[in-house]
């Protein structure tokens, strides 16, 4: 038993009013409910604010965060970290607006996280559930990125994987890491947000990876992040990805960071066949990420 | 009712006041500290409200300043035993308030100095510039006053909260008010008090303000009713141990706040060591400046089960700053859900078409948030109309305040002293509005006026500069800009069309019944809080 435990789910919408129902229900069905539950709304144009209201008169752990014009999923978890850490939160769950918890998934991350550092003494910076897409199939975009010695603390009687980063799909952060290491990067707009985010809390120790704790992610399609998968659609969801993680691998490891990623970048367009016109766009995001040097906010 | 100093019996001499007050001082020290010695030293004060105390646990020496001119004496309130720690209180016995004060506390209003010259050159210019200033200490406010709620631990089960005592006493309400003064908040904060006299709760009132709380003769003469005299004798820093000690010893259960910033203060020891007690807020109007008692509300959001709030635009400020909502409960000042008169239907507006002689209305505090500057400028454009257009103009502005002087000199000046009455405040306002077509409110800012409410069920058509939430009430035809000049402009346009354009007439009325009706339809502060009460009482359903 933790001493305290006070938990905050952030949910980050936009216009997808009917999704995030369908989340809210399935966080009622929690066997460990969120003490506070903050829905951070980017300036839906659609019936999320009406409904999330009328919810909210029931339901006093459920509070509305509306953003005044939509700042991308990363401006929302930013704010929402930020204001679920005001609300005194010791575990923050944070999650999209049409990822739908198991009933036990979150209990699952705070037992996970607890009972961790209980056997471990080291106390992980996250815990992340076992994301899968619609048909039970893993969810290709919610893969974590385990450490080199991620089987460390993986048992034959169980434990868990130790990674370094995970997306914000159902992702368990605890109090402290929040306050050692700041909010996630609010500039980033989308993509990589949480990649950088939870790289950087593991400055202090991985996160661990709890397939026991499972949450369905209702996206149209199953697909990865690569970049052989870049289309006329998705080209400007590419290019803040490219950016944010050109941005990111300067800071970490300087030009030559940068450069490598720029060729592996390349090789994977190579690969796919992308048109060169969009493959000097998603270059020319890499150059625009060497100068891009956000900020990071502590609390 | 218990500890009644703002109800000084006339006549009463010096050594029965000084007794008196003297009693008062000892009973809240002594709830304060009920095991210490407590030596109290006394001077005559020169303050008719403030008794400027100092408390010092410990050794206490005199100096030449503590037994100076004005020093009255002591007196020693023994400890539980003769080894109790020592406190002392040095205090002032506030003085007999002088006649002008009781009738008037604030001095007439007089422009600042340094736009004195502006003034008398044009009072509209004058409030143009006092309405920039507004403006900027509104930009100013979000930086200089956030809206972030204050964080608030709810504590480990590993550790043991705190249980109530046992109490052979019936359960008791503290209400805290700003004053006991003319105002909305003050009439709500009244309202309470007899409501939770009628659940069966007892009532404890303090207010946090100094003054002479000219309304405390209003207050039920009830036995189960004390009026607190924390105002004049306890400094806001020992507010939160005294609010626990009286809690505890008196079953407080619920604790309401009307604009009582010292008792929002006292919230941290109230959650910290007496967490069964509920506690509400109720809020009226954001003001420009630094969001007023809405955004300190918000701020303690978190230590507070209930915000009611008297309309949609508190409701909104509450979810849009402080992002809740289950806990924010709208209920009007009304007291029937058909409306103050008990209506179903509206009577047709006082004003015809073409009608020759009008009559124009303003009911209001004579303070600035009022404008009765700017309410002068529209009268005087309004006649300049009416010149033109051969109506009869006539104007009736009820009310008291610090602008009370100005408005009659202006007036004076613009020639309408003898066309617009000045009425005292307990002039009869629905009579005045019943004879009255159009009302007046260019206000600064408002929550949302109930005089306006009021007006529409006496056939008076109100006309509102756009703030707060007037647009609950005034369509938005007769929504005027708050900038002065615009304002005054927005006013004589309005009335004009009404007066000119049958079918504009039909339409305000027929809108001004829609607002009327909404309102009415929302649950009223008696629905929304009577049931809290009467469950602290231990009475719900």
């Amino acid at each position: 038993m933790v001493a305290l435990n006070k938990t905050a789910a952030v949910i980050v919408t936009f216009n997808r009013s009917a999704k995030l129902m369908k989340v809210l229900d399935a966080l009622d069905r929690q066997t460990l409910r969120p003490d506070v539950i903050l829905v951070v709304d980017n300036a839906s144009t659609d019936d999320t604010r009406s409904l999330v209201e009328a919810r909210a008169r029931d339901d006093l752990s459920i509070r509305y965060l509306g953003l005044p014009r939509n700042i991308g999923g990363a401006g929302g978890f930013h704010q929402g970290l930020k204001a679920a850490y005001r609300l005194g939160a010791h575990y923050f769950w944070v999650s999209d607006d049409d990822a739908y918890p198991e009933p036990d998934a979150i209990e699952k991350l705070v037992q996970a996280i607890s009972g961790f550092e209980a056997q471990n003494e080291w106390r992980p910076s996250f815990a992340c559930s076992r994301v899968e897409w619609i048909d039970g199939t893993l969810c290709e975009m919610n893969t974590p990125r385990p450490v080199w010695d991620w089987p460390r603390f993986l048992l034959p009687e169980g434990g868990w994987a130790l990674v370094d980063s995970a997306s914000f799909v159902s992702i368990l952060i605890p109090r402290w890491a929040v306050e050692q290491h700041g909010l996630p990067i609010a500039d980033y707009f989308i993509w990589f947000d949480d990649a950088e985010y939870t790289r950087r809390l593991s400055r202090s120790y991985p996160g661990i990876f709890c397939p026991e704790s499972r949450v369905i992610h209702d996206t149209p399609d199953n697909r990865g992040v690569n970049f052989s998968l870049v289309d006329e659609k998705s080209l400007w969801k590419f290019k803040y990805g490219a950016r944010n993680e050109a941005s990111w691998r300067r800071r970490e490891s300087g030009l030559v960071g940068v450069l490598a990623y720029a060729y592996g970048v390349h090789r994977q367009m190579r690969d796919g066949h992308v048109p060169w016109k969009m493959r000097w766009q998603i270059l020319r995001a890499i150059a625009r990420g060497y100068a891009f040097r956000p900020g990071i906010e502590s609390v | 009712m218990t500890s009644t100093t703002a109800l000084a019996p006339a006549g009463e001499d010096t050594a029965e006041q000084i007794e008196r007050e003297i009693s008062e001082i000892v009973s809240i020290y002594s709830r304060l500290y009920p095991t210490q010695q407590l030596n109290f030293v006394f001077y005559a004060g020169k303050d008719p409200v403030w008794s400027a105390p100092s408390v010092i646990e410990g050794p206490f020496t005199f100096q030449p300043g503590h037994v100076n001119a004005d020093f009255l004496g002591q007196r020693v309130r023994p400890g539980i035993h003769p080894g109790a720690p020592v406190v002392t209180v040095t205090v002032s016995i506030p003085r007999k308030p002088l006649p002008n004060e009781l009738k008037q506390m604030d001095a007439p209003w007089a422009p600042t100095s340094r736009l004195r010259r502006l003034y008398r050159l044009s009072p509209l210019l004058y409030e143009s510039v006092r309405y920039q200033a507004e403006m900027v200490r509104k930009r100013r406010a979000d930086r200089l006053h956030p809206k972030v709620s204050l964080m608030r631990g709810d504590g480990s089960p590993l550790l043991p909260v705190p249980q109530p005592p046992a109490s052979d006493k019936r359960p008791a309400i503290l209400i805290g008010m700003h004053w006991l003064e003319v105002g909305g908040a003050e009439k709500l904060g009244f309202d309470t008090v007899q409501w939770a006299l009628e659940a069966g709760l007892r009532v404890f009132v303090a207010a946090s303000v100094p003054s002479i709380q000219r309304l405390a003769d209003r207050l039920p003469d009830h036995p189960d009713l004390t009026f607190l005299r924390l105002d004049r004798y306890l400094p806001h820093h020992l507010w939160p141990r005294y609010v626990e000690n009286l809690a505890r010893a008196e079953n407080i259960r619920l604790i309401h706040i009307h604009h009582c910033r010292p008792l929002y203060e006292s919230l941290p020891q109230i959650r910290a060591n007496l967490p069964w007690i509920k506690v509400i807020d109720s809020t009226h109007i954001v003001e420009y400046s630094d969001g007023g008692f809405p955004r300190s509300s918000g701020v303690w959001s978190n230590f507070i089960d209930i915000h009611h709030v008297i309309s949609r635009e508190l409701v909104d400020y509450y979810r849009d700053n402080f992002h809740v909502i289950g806990k924010v409960r709208l209920g009007r000042m009304l007291n029937g859900e058909a409306g103050d008169a008990g209506r179903t239907v509206l009577p047709e507006p006082n004003l015809r078409p073409g009608k020759t002689h009008l009559q124009v209305a303003f009911v209001g505090r004579l303070y600035y948030q009022k404008r009765p500057v700017l309410v002068v400028e529209a009268l005087r454009a309004l006649a300049a109309w009416a010149g033109r257009n051969g109506v009869e103009l006539s104007g009736k502005i009820v009310g008291e305040g610090p602008f009370l002087d100005a408005v009659r000199a202006l007036l004076q000046r613009y020639g309408l002293a003898d066309r617009v009455a000045l009425l005292p405040a307990n002039s009869p306002v629905s009579e005045i509005l019943e004879r009255s077509d159009i009302l007046l409110l260019p206000s600064n800012n408002e929550g949302l006026a109930l005089v306006c409410y009021e007006a529409v069920e006496r056939g008076c058509i109100p006309i509102s500069t756009d703030v707060g939430s007037q647009d609950e009430i005034v369509p938005q035809d007769l929504l005027v800009p708050l900038e002065p000049r615009a304002c005054v402009k927005g006013i004589v346009g309005a009335v004009d069309r009404l007066w000119r354009d049958p079918a504009f007439l039909s339409r305000q009325a027929e809108a001004l019944a829609r607002c009327w009706s909404a309102i009415a339809r929302d649950p009223t502060a008696r629905q929304v809080l009577m049931p809290v009460y009467r469950d602290a009482a231990g009475l719900g359903d």
